[in-house]
């Protein structure tokens, strides 16, 4: 028996409001991160994932905050990325209330920081994602600070390090598909999850749900971390009443647009999808019940 | 001997994790709740959990270190409620595989074994198991009524995050089974006092809240015995 | 006594920093390129008695226009271009940029327009900026005439403008905006369209609420009035030995022949309200653009001018003379834009600010057959000495913004 698969939204925050970039640029502001959090929660979503999108310029991750709020009353596991840097810096968000955390640029600075963190939170609290970027040669190379530093090292090699270390999850996010809905980089996701024991999270590129097949089926995913293709359908639903004062650059959110290079879905339409291609994941199907006879 | 009780379920903290869902998921169904590190207060409780996340064998030597081993096994034996969660569950075991054979609370007979590389059609198992399982009533029980798993449905869904899985010496205190890509093994106990959970309920949406709602019932029930 | 310090440029003596976005008031605003030299004064971006920049005013104003009664005139002044005989009706110059591509685009598929592209060619394109500009043409679908320029002549040109003038950018201002309105006079397409006005960028507020270019930016009637790279067009061709019209390529069209032809220039920025972020969602969205793979040297941003590989160095130039770099510019703009806290712009200015644009620069050097050694010698030449000293042997900017 296969296991099941999860859907995991990826919320990238900045400030108090919800944004969405391309290639992990741009800061379109889709909403507020909290009303997302909860749509998700309420749809089915497996867990979430927070993301501070500006934490590296700044050193510092801001969503203490937010995460108290968000793990209050949102009974999933919750994941926050972001601007960690130090043992300490994973205690707060942990006492925050994230059950989980997620390194990338301290990783790679530092690796000996995966090996510390899992052995002071437990493995299974630490989570390395990896920012994949393909050069013209066809390799595959890590980079920080939302795709923004090269670091010269080569993803391959990277993801059986950061195993060694003891990392217990791996998220793998294809730089050049994120935000563009034209599909996960197949190539990469399944080159990371044969190379590695612990479970490979997905990311980057997912614009309708046969792309979340692809990468499950052939990219051998265990888990899919999905953006544009969520954010975007709860944003049809929604009227703009928000406060954005502060700061935050609504033009978007105005036009009453979508972005047509995904189409926006449901989870519980992703997950009905899946169950009838047989690929398992937590999901019921509302069976009716006929007259005289048991399911 | 037991002392009267205050009134508040005690949340066990030997810094072996995030208590903080934990906290809040009592708040949620109406439950007060203290976090506690000593061995004194645990004595008043009314009803105590211990969660924790993280290796066998460090969090043995932080309940060493706290002071913390024999009050447990006393609160377990008052028949007071008690709920483990995850590690919490695994430490009520005789014994863990994790780095050589590590000795926990022996408040339940049993080994706590990790989960093989490869399962019996020598396909790749990932380790930690994290995700989503379902969870079955044991064909040798009857049902969940009355337990913590009451009304929640066989075959439902819950927050699994773990390397190695109990292995109860006792089949009759199996509360629940899961298969984990073909192993199959035991996700919840029963032990008179002692319920314990492998999942996170805290981590598993709705239905795990509604565990957390059954076992307030059970607490005040027994607060309210324990009064007469 | 405290020694005066020499002011270069005609820049003012004192440095102030906007109070809303990170610019400074050393920025010099749109130069009248062909006039250019080095004894030219710089008008430099005006801040009001509140401190706050004509840039920023002008973003406060874009709140306050009517948006749709800008586009109706747009859609009237399109219904008089529109021509639907299988001729192009209007211009739009660029590179396959997020500007150009939001420009052309929209005008084609939202309003109905007709318009071939047109481009003066980068120095040195980037791989990922060459996709781009293909993306344009294949999945955007576009008619696209493409200039090659005389390169040995563009080198020397470029040479002569950072030798002469620190401004390796020039050749490329020239050429681009002076080849559209010849295109325009030649092919008998009266309408061009850019894109971005450049009052977003602190262009006198008189300028803006027209949207038509200042007519000097784009023509010329007295040759002998012109300098290319610092340098006179006589002197080019007797000293350079240039022949005037391997230098036609730089110099606008006749007067003359745009009063024939009734070229007119409009920015769309005038029309519809543009955020530069919101540029490259569009190309996202409709060619596939895509950001630079790594963070352009000297900012934070991977979004704005990745197509030529000069680019960054022109950066750097500008930090050099006039202590403003491309982090101030990305950050001033996306402050004016509500993606960034004035805090936010600050931090990320301290940050990346002047950084040294190594990537390209051995490069660009070889190919404009330039010696590397003697540029970072120019750089010590033009800094002026009321924005710099020198510390410890470093150079250090005396102003930094807070």
């Amino acid at each position: 028996m296969s296991k099941n698969i999860r859907i995991i939204p990826r919320l990238d925050i900045k400030g108090p409001n919800l944004v969405k970039g391309v290639h992990l640029e741009g800061l379109r502001v889709l909403g507020k991160p909290e009303q997302f959090a909860r749509y998700y929660y309420e749809a089915g979503a497996d867990e979430i994932m927070y993301v501070d999108v500006v934490a590296s310029l700044y050193n510092r991750n801001s969503l203490k905050d937010i995460v108290t709020k968000t793990a209050k009353n949102i009974f999933i596991p919750l994941t926050v990325a972001g601007g960690i840097r130090t043992l300490d810096d994973i205690r707060d968000i942990l006492r925050a209330g994230a059950d989980k955390v997620s390194l990338n640029t301290a990783a790679i600075k530092q690796p000996e920081i995966i090996k510390e963190a899992s052995r002071k939170f437990g493995s299974s609290t630490i989570v390395v994602t990896i920012e994949a970027i393909k050069h013209n040669d066809g390799r595959y190379f890590a980079y920080t600070d939302n795709g923004r530093e090269y670091t010269g090292i080569e993803v391959l090699s990277w993801v059986k390090k950061v195993e060694e270390l003891g990392a217990g999850e791996i998220v793998i996010t294809s730089v050049d598909r994120e935000g563009t809905g034209l599909g996960f980089d197949i190539v990469l996701t399944q080159m990371v999850a044969m190379a590695v024991s612990i479970p490979v999270i997905a990311h980057g590129g997912a614009g309708c749900k046969e792309d979340i097949k692809s990468v499950i089926r052939e990219g051998k995913a265990d888990a899919v971390s999905i953006s544009s293709m969520l954010h975007y359908e709860f944003v049809k639903e929604r009227v703009l009443m928000d406060d954005y004062s502060k700061e935050g650059n609504i033009e978007f959110l105005k036009t009453g647009r979508g972005f047509s290079k995904t189409n926006p879905t449901k989870i519980s339409e992703i997950k009905e999808y899946l169950y009838w291609e047989n690929i398992p994941c937590r999901y019921e199907i509302q069976r009716k019940e006929v007259h005289g006879s048991q399911k | 001997m037991a002392a009267k009780s205050e009134g508040e379920v005690a949340i066990i903290d030997y810094q072996a994790g995030n208590l903080f869902s934990v906290q809040h998921a009592c708040i949620t169904v109406g439950l007060h709740c203290r976090i506690i590190s000593s061995p004194n207060e645990i004595l008043n409780a009314c009803a105590l959990i211990l969660p924790g996340v993280g290796a066998f064998g460090d969090a043995m030597n932080n309940l060493r270190t706290l002071d913390l081993i024999q009050p447990l096994k006393d609160f377990a034996s008052s028949g007071r409620p008690f709920l483990g969660i995850c590690l919490g569950m695994q430490l009520l075991f005789s014994e863990s595989e994790e780095f050589g054979n590590v000795k926990g609370l022996d408040i339940v007979e049993g080994r706590v074994i990790r989960f093989p590389e490869q399962n019996e059609k020598r396909k790749k198992v990932k380790i930690p198991h994290i995700g989503w399982n379902r969870i079955y009533i044991p064909k040798y029980n009857k049902s969940w009524n009355g337990t913590i798993l009451d009304h929640i449905k066989d075959g439902e869904f819950m927050y699994f995050v773990h390397s190695f899985y109990v292995s109860p010496q006792n089949i009759n205190q199996i509360l629940s089974l899961t298969n984990y890509e073909g192993i199959e093994f035991c996700s919840a106990i029963i032990k008179e006092n002692i319920f314990a959970t492998q999942f996170h309920p805290e981590k598993s949406a709705k239905e795990g809240i509604k565990i957390f709602r059954n076992w307030a019932a059970i607490v005040k029930k027994n607060k309210e015995s324990w009064l007469l | 006594m405290k020694e005066k310090l020499e002011v270069k440029y005609g820049l003012p003596e004192k440095v102030i920093f906007c109070k809303r976005c990170v610019m400074s008031n050393q920025r010099p605003i749109s130069a009248i390129e062909f006039k250019h030299t080095i004894k030219s004064k710089k008008t430099t971006l005006h801040f009001d008695e509140e401190g706050i920049c004509d840039a920023c005013r002008y973003a406060e104003k874009k709140e306050k226009i009517d948006w749709l009664k800008r586009e109706e005139e747009l859609l009237k002044l399109l219904d008089k271009h529109r021509r639907n005989d299988g001729y192009y009706d209007c211009i739009v110059p660029g590179s396959g940029g997020k500007d150009s591509v939001y420009a052309s685009h929209i005008l084609k598929y939202k309003y109905g327009m007709h318009p071939l592209t047109i481009t003066w060619p980068p120095l040195i394109y980037t791989d990922y900026g060459y996709k781009n500009f293909r993306n344009w043409i294949e999945i955007g679908g576009f008619d696209n005439v493409t200039f090659n320029q005389n390169r040995k002549v563009m080198k020397l040109l470029t040479r002569l403008s950072i030798e002469n003038l620190f401004h390796p950018f020039q050749t490329f201002i020239l050429g681009q905006k002076n080849l559209a309105p010849k295109i325009a006079v030649q092919y008998g397409i009266p309408l061009i369209f850019y894109g971005e006005n450049e009052a977003e960028y602190g262009n006198p507020i008189a300028d803006n609420f027209t949207s038509l270019r200042d007519k000097s930016y784009y023509t010329m009637n007295n040759l002998m009035e012109i300098y290319l790279g610092g340098i006179s067009i006589a002197e080019l061709i007797e000293k350079y030995n240039i022949p005037l019209v391997d230098l036609m390529a730089y110099l606008p069209p006749r007067v003359d022949d745009l009063k024939k032809t009734k070229i007119e220039v409009h920015y769309l920025g005038y029309y519809l309200k543009w955020t530069p972020q919101e540029a490259y969602y569009y190309a996202v969205e409709h060619t596939n653009f895509q950001a630079r793979p790594f963070r352009s040297q000297g900012t934070y941003s991977k979004y704005n001018s990745i197509d030529d590989k000069i680019d960054d160095l022109y950066y750097y130039t500008t930090y050099i003379k006039f202590g403003i770099g491309r982090a101030t510019y990305d950050a001033s703009q996306e402050i004016r834009n509500k993606h960034l806290t004035r805090e936010e712009g600050v931090a990320l200015v301290r940050r990346f600010d002047g950084e040294f644009p190594d990537r390209y620069f051995r490069e660009v050097m070889e190919y404009i057959e330039m010696d590397p050694d003697h540029f970072l010698e120019l750089c010590d030449k033009f800094r002026s000495p009321h924005l710099w000293t020198k510390e410890n042997g470093e150079w250090k900017l005396r102003y930094q913004v807070t």
